[in-house]
């Protein structure tokens, strides 16, 4: 090995790292090093730990009732909560309507993201791509609550849409608080989610597979069918179960475009803990809702596999 | 090899491809391939050669000039109705269908019979060798067998034209030699036409009946091997073809002269005694001798130094300065039981007969 010249001196950068590593040796000595997985995800663990400990203590609450004359929960643990919210045709009509909202969610914006996320891997031009990108997340950028907003302005009885509507002897329409403008905001949002994740599974199909696909015989409808479709399932399920646990679980937009006559199972969750203030069926429901999206997750994993989200993993 | 005929498999004329990015990627290409025959186009990376087969597939279309497949032109039909079977350089294989299911994929998309859909498939994997392998995933197999099923999925549905966009280059050379004699085997086993692209010179002699050399888009010679390696059209013919030293100086009536000294040599076209002139001898038609040996039969006998000597396993290729021509020249020895003799800087004569010498006009390239 050469030596190097007395008056050399490696960067300011190398001998920082040098330093960074001694430190790391005392605190953490090498014959540890096969436990450093275990230091890796130790923030991880931390933070799941909170999460399940807050869980007992919904769970806990779950289990108690209000007093309403005192506004105290009971001592006494009964499942009269849970007999409550799963007979109350109330919460059965929230739930039905999350879930179906859910269901009609993933599949719209699966058909759009598809299409989109395709043009954003195949397109040869950078400027197109550049705009393609922009446009997904100019939104993306705005937050749930402004955009929600937007729509109200926009889809207003006298909101932009109404009045084009207008000018053409159209009467004015209810477009806003019903079950149709929720899904139309919720399909708006979840739709960067799913083309972000349907990108990675795109862009491992090579276009040359296309390419063959057509000299072999098939039309453009076949090979989206037979070829493009399957090659990219894993991404699907990913964005799908992404886009259906995120839309099941949501608040802002049912609150906001629904205008209360809309309701998902977040928002009676919500007036359970701070309207009512009956802790005790809050976290029932609470529980409820994740059991639900826990087993209908858990089923698409069961016989469809991870997806994208197994990270390459086998099922 | 010349001319227009009813049996001609694919026709191109006067085929301009411009992308408007300065150069164009193909300049007037001109042939026409006979029905039954076995056609490579050889050329070096950007020579413009997989641009003229994708022509030819009609994924593209020429700028000028036009491109027959049976008589009509090539981009008439979409692609999913095209006679036309090619196997492409990453294969492109479908790794969510099993190998048959590969196999059968263009019959369903061109309504076969579905009765006769398995029938044809095993006869196809059989001629691939891959008769056992019917049920395998894609990625269960080894790149060899990939590249037998994407052969077998290019021919099963009978196309009039197969074409291949170098599906060896990824190969390690073993395999890709055993492939080459197997694309050989299985283009005479059914007489399909074929057009394959590659840049392995090697290739393009063992497995053709007929070579096309492309550089900077322009086809620089159409032959059949054997002529090809003979009588080079060019000099690039020559270089990509074989290794060749090249000399340069004046015509004369026997030969060249370089730097005062003669050199016996023939040329390949008219060239006024006096021109300058390019000569081309392949390293393995320079014989090499201890400094005074007669090198009886040669036109031509020269003393030089070895400058160096590399070992190629079946053969030496010794770099030899000649300080009559001021130039060094390649020479190849054969005899393995003699491997070695000539050291660097060791004095030696070599020599070569009027007729591997061959001169070019000097403007040609």
């Amino acid at each position: 090995m050469p030596n190097p010249s007395p008056e050399f001196r490696y960067p300011l950068h190398w001998r920082l790292m040098d330093a960074v590593e001694r430190i790391a040796d005392l605190v953490w000595p090498r014959r540890l090093s096969r436990h450093t997985g275990w230091l890796f995800i130790a923030p991880a663990l931390l933070l799941v730990g909170l999460l399940v400990l807050g869980l007992i203590q919904i769970a806990d609450a779950s289990l108690r009732t209000l007093d309403t004359s005192t506004f105290l929960m009971s001592e006494d643990w009964s499942t009269e909560n849970y007999r409550k919210a799963l007979s109350s045709s109330t919460y059965l009509t929230v739930a039905w309507r999350s879930l179906s909202a859910a269901v009609l969610t993933t599949v719209l914006t699966l058909i759009l993201a598809f299409p989109y996320a395709w043009a954003l891997v195949r397109v040869k031009k950078a400027w197109i791509r550049k705009a393609l990108l922009i446009t997904l997340f100019l939104p993306f950028f705005i937050g749930q609550v402004v955009r929600a907003y937007g729509w109200l302005i926009i889809l207003g009885n006298s909101g932009m849409v109404n009045e084009a509507l207008s000018l053409v002897g159209v009467t004015p329409m209810r477009l806003l608080f019903n079950y149709g403008a929720v899904v139309f905001g919720l399909v708006q949002y979840m739709l960067p989610f799913a083309v972000l994740l349907l990108v990675p599974a795109l862009t491992a199909i090579p276009e040359e597979t296309e390419t063959a696909a057509g000299s072999l015989g098939a039309s453009w409808p076949r090979i989206l069918w037979h070829v493009l479709l399957p090659m990219a399932k894993p991404g699907l399920i990913g964005a799908g179960l992404v886009v259906f646990t995120l839309t099941l679980t949501d608040f802002a937009v049912p609150a906001m475009l629904g205008g209360g006559g809309q309701d998902f199972i977040a928002n009676a969750i919500y007036d359970q803990f701070f309207r009512t203030a009956d802790q005790g069926l809050g976290s029932a429901l609470a529980l409820i809702l994740v059991a639900a999206g826990s087993v209908l997750v858990g089923l698409v994993f069961m016989i469809f596999g991870a997806g994208t989200l197994a990270m390459g993993g086998r099922k | 090899m010349s001319g227009t005929g009813s049996s001609d498999a694919v026709v191109a004329r006067n085929v301009d491809m411009d992308f408007g990015t300065g150069a164009m990627a193909v300049k007037q290409a001109g042939f026409s391939l006979a029905r039954g025959r076995f056609l490579t186009i050889l050329g070096p990376s950007g020579s413009g050669k997989t641009t003229l087969l994708r022509m030819i597939a009609g994924f593209q279309t020429p700028t000028r000039g036009e491109i027959l497949i049976g008589g009509k032109p090539a981009d008439a039909v979409a692609p999913h109705r095209r006679s036309v079977g090619m196997v492409f350089q990453k294969l492109a294989l479908f790794p969510h269908m099993s190998v048959e299911e590969n196999v059968a994929f263009p019959l369903k998309m061109r309504r076969f019979n579905p009765r006769e859909i398995p029938g044809r498939v095993a006869q196809y994997l059989d001629l691939v060798r891959l008769g056992g392998f019917a049920k395998r995933r894609i990625n269960e197999l080894s790149g060899g067998q990939q590249q037998r099923v994407a052969i077998a999925r290019a021919l099963v549905f009978e196309p009039e034209l197969l074409l291949l966009d170098e599906p060896l280059a990824a190969l390690d050379r073993k395999l890709r030699e055993e492939m080459q004699l197997e694309f050989r085997r299985i283009q005479k086993e059914l007489g399909v036409t074929t057009i394959n692209v590659t840049h392995d010179q090697r290739e393009a002699l063992v497995v053709s009946d007929e070579i096309i050399v492309m550089d900077q888009g322009e086809i620089q010679q159409h032959a059949s091997p054997v002529e090809m390696y003979r009588r080079p059209a060019n000099p690039f013919v020559a270089h990509f073809i074989g290794v060749s030293s090249f000399l340069a100086g004046r015509r004369t009536e026997t030969g060249l002269t370089v730097n005062g000294s003669d050199c016996a040599g023939q040329a390949v076209a008219d060239i006024a005694p006096g021109a300058e002139a390019r000569g081309a001898i392949r390293a393995e038609q320079v014989r090499i001798a201890a400094p005074g040996d007669a090198l009886s039969g040669c036109d031509t006998v020269l003393e030089g130094q070895v400058s160096d000597t590399i070992f190629e396993g079946e053969r030496l290729l010794y770099f030899v300065t000649l300080p009559a021509l001021a130039t060094t020249i390649q020479v190849f020895h054969h005899d393995p039981a003699e491997h070695a003799p000539y050291a660097r800087g060791a004095t030696v004569s070599v020599g070569w007969t009027a007729r591997d010498l061959l001169i070019f006009p000097a403007k040609d390239r």
